[in-house]
């Protein structure tokens, strides 16, 4: 590391090294650029070290653990011992295993690794604050900047993260030991992955949503699974009541909700988990000195080539606009990575899909019946439920269904709604067809293998064209 | 309410068409149908009704524009709802846009465009905007062949309005008053009344200059006089100054002594792909030889005044026409169309005779339909017809499909033989050379006789040099002995 305040040119910067920032550096060395890519903390983002990844490799153990416990029908009678902190450390293992991957690409592609916080100084250059004392600054000079910043949880006014009795999503996967019980404040997709692995380790779950409903944006239809199973698992889910305080008690803590009356309910608890939505990064930029602001979203607003309203600089992935996953981020990486390079590269897709990873699993590509309808479709829809498949009655797994929406007249697949086991990995499939243009008679005519899940898609899209043959043709 | 008119596909999967002249103006009271604009596409010119009843508010375009398909081109106030304030533009356009979207095909309405993302991409390194690519794939999907077919086809289909706009400008023949005048810095005297000599005025039409814009020489009797080198001087400033205003252009490079550009649309363009189509897919093989015809002559003298008295102008060319059908159903693989795709030649059962008219516009071939079954007269009355409506341009797309043999009279404006073009996808041409006494060599003498010369153009995938050969000798043989054709 070097001390004091150096400085040195490159052809692009990049500020964030998660799934957006490392992608788009990665790409921009393959195509001959000359790359730095700043990181403040850790290598993969939050995604790979404290989202998308540990929560999986979390959510895969307590599914181990809860189905090896609850396998009678099957005529398996076993009683697991769960250690968390093992469980924790094979979950650091396999984050390692992946951050370590990532550094070691970005060198072999020829990417100039620096560490700290990275900042607009004005006049094409960025000043880099190295981590801890006397480490000193760095200035880059640039001639594209990316910014790949990604975003934080958002506090809740009066429960701010202390991570002992108030925690955020990051804390909650790295715990030396399991609390008793446990407050969730948001019943959204982090609040409701994190609450089942909870339930499932044996930690008394109480939800409390703000809103009516759990994982709104999808519907009564697609959540009714999750919302029965959730149940089945005894998570306790309060809907309409806002979280507004919290004290010791005891051992323990008291969490006071308020419904929209005013009227407070109390819930003792170990410790509260917030997981009410995530705001982008842009505070520590000093966009000024760039000449940027941030949208009422606090996200920076972007062209289809990724750029914003700066020539040479773009944003990617949470701080820029659309959901903030992280496989649009990498796509938007790789965007601008080749627009840079002088490409002829845009986001053109047509959807991006996404899952929600509870029990059962939430996955979506593309456009609902309702939504199709909207833009002027004339919306056929084909849906197949899970309990008439062979694959999923083997698993033990058959609540929920597929479902196709394509375009009547033509046929041209538009989206899919899937509820049930391996949801996310069945979406892939609709991602390409939406994205071909694949039409109903295109997925229908393919054959799948039998016995898998994979079929009810075949099976969907041929009830869509009303000619299943596992399911009535109504 | 407001409702956006849209120009609609006035042929068959036409791209544009050329507004020749509104029929109504802004503010008039139209009825449903009711022809409101004549607009030339490729081969024929069409009236365009009004959708709805109702008033003109706004004509979009101006006459000579070429004005894409799909382009809003009126907007009409529709009787019976109030018509909306003129500045609420946008809530108009708004409206008329969602109104069609629940009216028209589903996939347009929401305007996405199908294609995979390799076909995107492909589309964007070609610079193809892709939401204007035609899909052949299934359903209509874009595929790569599509993307490339349209950059291929892509200079003028890239820009077409803009560029055609100022195109049809530079060329404008018919109009060089205006054009040429503003151009070149002459005012347009536009007087009503204008003294000159005949051949001045003839000069004038020759050259398409109104004579009343030409500025005057002197006044006589009170009245502006223009002579015939006034009119010359008037039309080659426009000229020049045309000259000038292509060359003011960037990197364009003229030849010494300066150009004159035309654009190559429309129904040049048309021909043009067609000849090139023709003669680049069917090997050409053209046999020749004379007929000679005093019988024919004197037949037609007798049966002209016949056709006269039944008002019907007898020419040559039905006689012709019965002994080509004559002759084709002897040999009928000159009356076929070879599908290469399909590995088959089609034999055609019909007998629809095409005719060549050279118009004012170009090559038109309208075809008398069915010529086997008609009489001589029916046959020339038929042809009259078409030919006029050919010259006028108001001939149909339809009067002008379906040919299965051609003719071409290239006689009538001189010469002898030629090498015609086949009317691909038909099989086989006729071209007939001037008819004129030419010396004939019988029976160890000249003689003069009345002959024609005859040029059959064959396509060699489908008819050999000796079928060609018999075909035309039959062809001949009606034509030297017309008592023959009675037969027929």
């Amino acid at each position: 590391m070097v001390v004091g305040d150096i400085s040195t040119g490159t052809e692009v910067a990049i500020v964030g090294a998660g799934p957006g920032g490392y992608v788009a550096a990665i790409r921009a060395g393959q195509l001959g650029l000359d790359v730095t890519l700043v990181e403040k903390d850790a290598y993969g983002g939050t995604c790979l070290n404290y989202g998308c990844i540990p929560s999986k490799a979390m959510i895969t153990a307590s599914d181990v653990a809860h189905e090896a416990g609850s396998a009678e029908e099957m005529g398996v009678y076993a009683d697991p011992e769960v250690d968390v902190a093992e469980m924790v450390d094979w979950k650091d293992g396999v984050v390692d295993q992946l951050t370590g991957g990532v550094e070691k690409l970005c060198k072999a592609n020829g990417v100039n690794l620096v560490e700290g916080r990275a900042e607009f100084a004005g006049g094409d250059k960025l000043r880099v604050v190295h981590g801890g004392d006397g480490q000193g600054s760095e200035t880059i000079e640039y001639e594209h900047a990316v910014v790949s910043t990604g975003s934080r949880p958002i506090e809740v006014p009066g429960f701010e993260f202390d991570g002992e009795h108030v925690i955020d999503s990051r804390q909650a996967l790295a715990m030396d030991d399991l609390p008793e019980s446990i407050v969730v404040v948001g019943a959204g997709y982090i609040g409701m992955e994190l609450s089942t692995v909870f339930a499932k380790l044996g930690v008394d779950v109480t939800v409390v949503e703000m809103l009516d409903d759990m994982l709104p944006q999808y519907g009564e239809a697609l959540t009714r699974p999750v919302r029965k199973r959730a149940e089945e698992l005894g998570i306790d889910v309060h809907y309409g009541l806002a979280a507004d305080s919290w004290e010791e008690s005891g051992d323990g803590i008291v969490v006071a909700a308020e419904d929209e009356d005013g009227d407070t309910t109390e819930f003792e608890t170990d410790k509260v988990l917030v997981a009410v939505g995530r705001q982008p990064v842009t505070d520590t930029l000093n966009l000024e000195a760039v000449g940027l602001e941030p949208n009422d979203d606090g996200r920076l607003e972007t062209d289809h080539e990724g750029r914003t309203d700066v020539e040479n600089v773009f944003a990617i992935g949470d701080v820029a606009p659309g959901p903030m996953l992280a496989h649009k981020a990498s796509k938007e990486g790789q965007v601008v990575a080749e627009v840079i390079a002088g490409e002829p590269a845009a986001m053109d897709y047509q959807a991006v899909p996404a899952a929600v990873f509870t029990d059962p699993e939430i996955a979506t590509v593309g456009l609902t019946e309702d939504e199709a309808a909207e833009q002027g479709f004339e919306p056929a829809v084909g849906k197949f439920p899970f309990n008439a498949s062979g694959r999923a009655l083997t698993t033990g797994e058959s609540d929920g269904f597929v479902q196709v929406v394509a375009d009547e007249e033509s046929g041209f697949i538009l989206g899919a709604q899937i509820v049930g086991p391996e949801a996310s990995e069945l979406i892939a499939e609709f991602g390409l067809a939406v994205e071909m243009g694949a039409t109903l008679e295109d997925v229908a005519s393919t054959i799948h293998t039998h016995p898998t899940l994979a079929e009810a898609s075949m099976e969907a899209a041929e009830h869509a064209l009303g000619h299943a043959i596992h399911t009535l043709n109504r | 309410m407001a409702r956006e008119f849209k120009l609609p596909d006035v042929g068959e999967g036409v791209a544009e068409g050329e507004l020749v002249r509104w029929l109504v103006d802004e503010g008039d009271t139209v009825t449903e149908d009711q022809p409101v604009a004549e607009v030339e596409t490729d081969k024929a010119q069409v009236e365009v009704p009004a959708p709805v009843n109702g008033t003109v508010r706004t004509l979009h375009w101006d006459e000579g524009d070429i004005v894409p398909v799909g382009d809003l081109f009126v907007t009409f106030d529709v009787e019976g709802e109030a018509p909306e304030p003129a500045d609420d533009e946008e809530a108009t356009e708004d409206e008329g846009e969602s109104d069609e979207a629940a009216a028209s095909a589903t996939s347009e309405a929401s305007g996405r465009t199908f294609a995979p993302p390799s076909v995107r991409k492909l589309a964007r390194e070609l610079g193809v905007d892709l939401d204007s690519v035609e899909g052949t794939g299934p359903s209509g999907r874009v595929t790569e062949g599509d993307v490339r077919a349209a950059a291929e086809g892509g200079e003028e289909a890239a820009e077409p309005a803009s560029e055609s706009k100022s195109a049809t400008q530079r060329v404008s023949g018919d109009e060089p008053a205006s054009a040429g005048g503003a151009a070149g810095g002459q005012e347009a005297a536009g007087r009503e009344k204008t003294l000159a000599a005949p051949a001045t005025r003839g000069v004038a039409r020759e050259l398409g200059v109104d004579i009343n814009d030409v500025p005057a020489v002197e006044q006589r009797e009170g009245e502006a006089f223009v002579t015939a080198e006034a009119v010359q001087a008037y039309a080659e400033g426009g000229q020049a100054a045309q000259g000038e205003a292509a060359a003011g252009g960037p990197d364009r490079e003229f030849a010494e002594g300066g150009e004159t550009t035309q654009p190559y649309r429309g129904i040049r363009r048309t021909i043009g792909e067609a000849m090139a189509e023709s003669k680049y897919t069917a090997p050409h093989v053209t046999h020749h030889d004379t007929a000679v015809i005093d019988n024919l002559v004197k037949t037609r003298a007798k049966l002209k005044a016949r056709a006269e008295a039944e008002d019907v102008k007898l020419t040559y060319m039905p006689f012709v026409m019965k002994a080509v059908v004559a002759a084709l159903k002897e040999f009928p693989i000159l009356n076929s169309e070879l599908r290469e795709a399909e590995d088959e030649i089609a034999v055609k059962q019909d007998y629809n005779i095409g005719v060549a008219v050279a118009t004012d516009a170009g090559l038109m071939v309208p075809v008398v339909k069915h010529v086997d079954q008609k009489s001589m007269l029916e046959i020339a009355d038929d042809m009259n017809e078409l030919v006029a409506k050919a010259r006028d341009r108001s001939i149909s797309r339809e009067e002008m499909q379906g040919g299965t043999f051609s003719i071409t009279n290239f006689g009538a404006i001189g010469g002898e033989y030629a090498t015609p073009i086949i009317n691909y996808p038909e099989t086989a041409i006729l071209g007939l050379g001037a008819i004129d006494e030419r010396p004939v060599a019988e029976d160890g003498e000249v003689r003069a006789a009345k002959t024609l010369p005859l040029s059959l153009s064959i396509d060699h995938r489908v008819v050999d040099g000796a079928e060609a050969a018999q075909f035309t000798n039959r062809v001949m043989e009606y034509l030297s002995d017309p008592e023959l054709l009675l037969l027929e």
